[in-house]
């Protein structure tokens, strides 16, 4: 019995670990952003937040650009967001529902579009939004993000239209019902979840992007917070406690919002991946 | 109904579906799927047809309108060029590394957190953390940790001894790649590990009391029960997280730009750095070539395998 009391706390300080390294970064970032300058550069830092110091997220707000930048990263999250999905859920439906001419094709090419970097389609989509004005412009950005999420979009939702069953479209085209109809009345409210977690990785997506926002905005006004933030890399001018803070208000959304969707994300993701 | 005005050619459609066949007409999918295709098309199809014609053309990117093909010149030159051998060696180690650790990592976890106990829940959602903090702000912290005077990592390995010499991890051509793996591993094995815990759930668990019951080791127990079921999973996870090593790139790029000297960098910075500080468009599309082409030969591979042990299965 002894060995097996062993065995527990060994288990336990084990998850201990593991949730201290998996935390812990994140943590820093808090911290750092509330030391005040003598504990930052002391001997031995201070481990744990000042809270005395909690004006330096205001600070970061009110000061400098960071509202600015998160506000475009919001505008340009919701567009996506709204776009993805709006196209998403309809290709969902057709890929679920319907055998058509080009379907595989099709399926193949949503799922080869995943293993294409961004940094190797930037040169073209550049030329691409020269042309079309879209160079420095927010919805630019909303367009091209949207088609990088679109595909995984879609394949989650097709999943999850896939585990409706069929009998109550059916139920509904015999009353008359059109497509589109038992779309938007059947199958949309019963995927609400796998809607809701799509719409949480296209909004992070484009929150989180930052290949095309470096290269296709120029005006400082226009840019986003992913842009901003990566700026202050190497850059020493800002005080490290001002970067750490607006960095924390960038991720604690997106922290807070992968948690609540958490599980469709994982099944809708593997899904996705593995029925393609 | 704007999905009927963008597609354009079937203009019957409308009325065919009036009097409705039970699943509509045959134009009713397209007419779903038409301004997705449409978006897709524009913005991943037609970019990436011009990136491949790039590949076989010399373009400068101060005149991107100016191309001369070369034909497969790039190719030939970059595969003579023992640097680009080394990219392509860093791209096979730093991938692999990342697939192999972060899954095992992964695994572990998931086992560790696929008993019961007290707080199990709290434990699942705190260590998916790390997988939901954006690239950016995760190169961020990491540059700030590693930061060669103030940062917390060297602090720490002073007071254990094992500090680096002068601190500059990330300046250090030894010590680089490993800080970058380290942080690249930090962000994906909560994804693994999560997906690996979902597979776990389907292990039946009479099973695995009965190997104990009959004496099974606890290793032999996994090989012969657990294993079996997560396979297919860990076969997911392999390829997935192949592809996603193969393309990243703000981590590394914000970590190190792919130096010192090269040591960081994978065929995917060294693509954005012959496009963008070389302004060689063409050999830089030619790049991104050999990182797609390995992508399909990843996928296909193991599409092949799959499919070889389905057969095996079956049987």
């Amino acid at each position: 019995m002894r060995r097996f009391r062993f065995g527990v706390t060994a288990r336990i300080v084990a998850v201990l670990v593991v949730l201290g390294v998996a935390v812990f970064p994140l943590y820093w970032m808090f911290v750092t952003a509330l030391s005040s300058n003598s504990d930052l550069f002391a001997d031995r830092p201070r481990l744990t937040p000042d809270l005395g110091q909690f004006g330096v997220f205001v600070d970061a707000l009110a000061e400098g650009k960071a509202a600015g930048w998160l506000l475009n990263s919001l505008i340009i999250a919701v567009g996506t967001m709204v776009v993805s999905v709006g196209l998403g859920i309809p290709l969902g439906y057709a890929l679920s529902r319907f055998s058509f001419g080009g379907k595989a094709v099709l399926t193949v090419v949503l799922l080869f579009t995943q293993m294409l970097p961004e940094a190797l389609m930037v040169v073209p989509l550049f030329a691409l939004f020269r042309r079309f004005e879209l160079l420095d412009s927010l919805t630019g950005l909303i367009l091209v993000n949207s088609a990088f999420v679109l595909p995984i979009v879609a394949l989650i939702l097709k999943g999850a239209i896939d585990g409706i069953p069929k009998e109550l479209e059916e139920a509904a085209r015999a009353d008359g019902a059109r497509p589109f109809t038992t779309l938007t009345r059947i199958n949309v409210p019963l995927i609400a979840p796998s809607i809701a977690a799509t719409a949480v990785i296209a909004f992070f997506h484009a929150w989180n992007e930052y290949v095309f926002a470096v290269t296709f905005i120029f005006n400082p006004d226009l840019q986003p917070a992913s842009v901003g933030i990566a700026n202050f890399i190497g850059e020493l001018g800002t005080p490290i406690q001002t970067v750490m803070a607006v960095a924390f208000l960038f991720t604690l959304p997106a922290v807070a919002f992968y948690l609540l969707v958490q599980k469709y994300v994982v099944s809708g993701m593997t899904a996705g991946a593995v029925k393609g | 109904m704007t999905v009927v005005e963008q597609t354009g050619a079937p203009k019957t459609t409308p009325r065919a579906r009036r009097r409705p066949s039970p699943l509509g007409s045959k134009w009713t999918p397209y007419l779903f799927l038409a301004p997705a295709a449409l978006f897709i098309f524009v913005f991943q199809a037609v970019p990436l047809v011009q990136e491949v014609y790039l590949s076989f053309t010399r373009t400068r990117l101060l005149n991107p309108t100016k191309s001369e093909w070369v034909g497969l010149d790039n190719f030939n030159r970059i595969f003579g060029d023992p640097e680009f051998r080394h990219t392509l060696l860093i791209t096979v180690v730093y991938v692999i590394t990342c697939v192999v650790v972060a899954i095992g990592a992964g695994l572990g976890v998931a086992l560790l957190l696929n008993r019961k106990f007290r707080g199990r829940g709290v434990a699942r959602a705190l260590v998916t953390v790390p997988w939901a903090a954006p690239g950016i702000a995760v190169a961020l912290i990491a540059t700030w940790m590693l930061n060669a005077q103030y940062g917390i990592v060297n602090r720490f390995l002073d007071a254990v001894g094992l500090g680096v010499p002068g601190g500059a991890i990330l300046d250090s051509s030894r010590y680089a790649l490993p800080a970058v793996l380290a942080t690249t591993i930090w962000q994906l094995f909560p994804f693994t590990s999560v997906v690996l815990l979902s597979a776990l759930q389907s292990v039946p668990q009479d099973l695995n009391e009965a190997a104990t019951v009959d004496g099974a080791g606890r290793w032999a127990t996994f090989r012969a029960v657990t294993w079996q079921v997560i396979k297919p999973t860990v076969g997911l996870l392999a390829l997935l997280m192949t592809i996603w090593s193969l393309r990243r790139f703000e981590l590394i790029w914000l970590m190190t730009k792919g130096g010192p000297v090269g040591a960081t960098e994978t065929l995917v910075i060294d693509l954005y750095s012959q496009a963008f500080d070389s302004k060689e468009l063409g050999s830089a599309a030619a790049i991104g070539m050999v990182g797609v082409v390995i992508s399909l030969i990843v996928i296909i591979g193991s599409r092949l395998v799959a499919r070889a042990v389905e057969k095996e299965h079956a049987r």
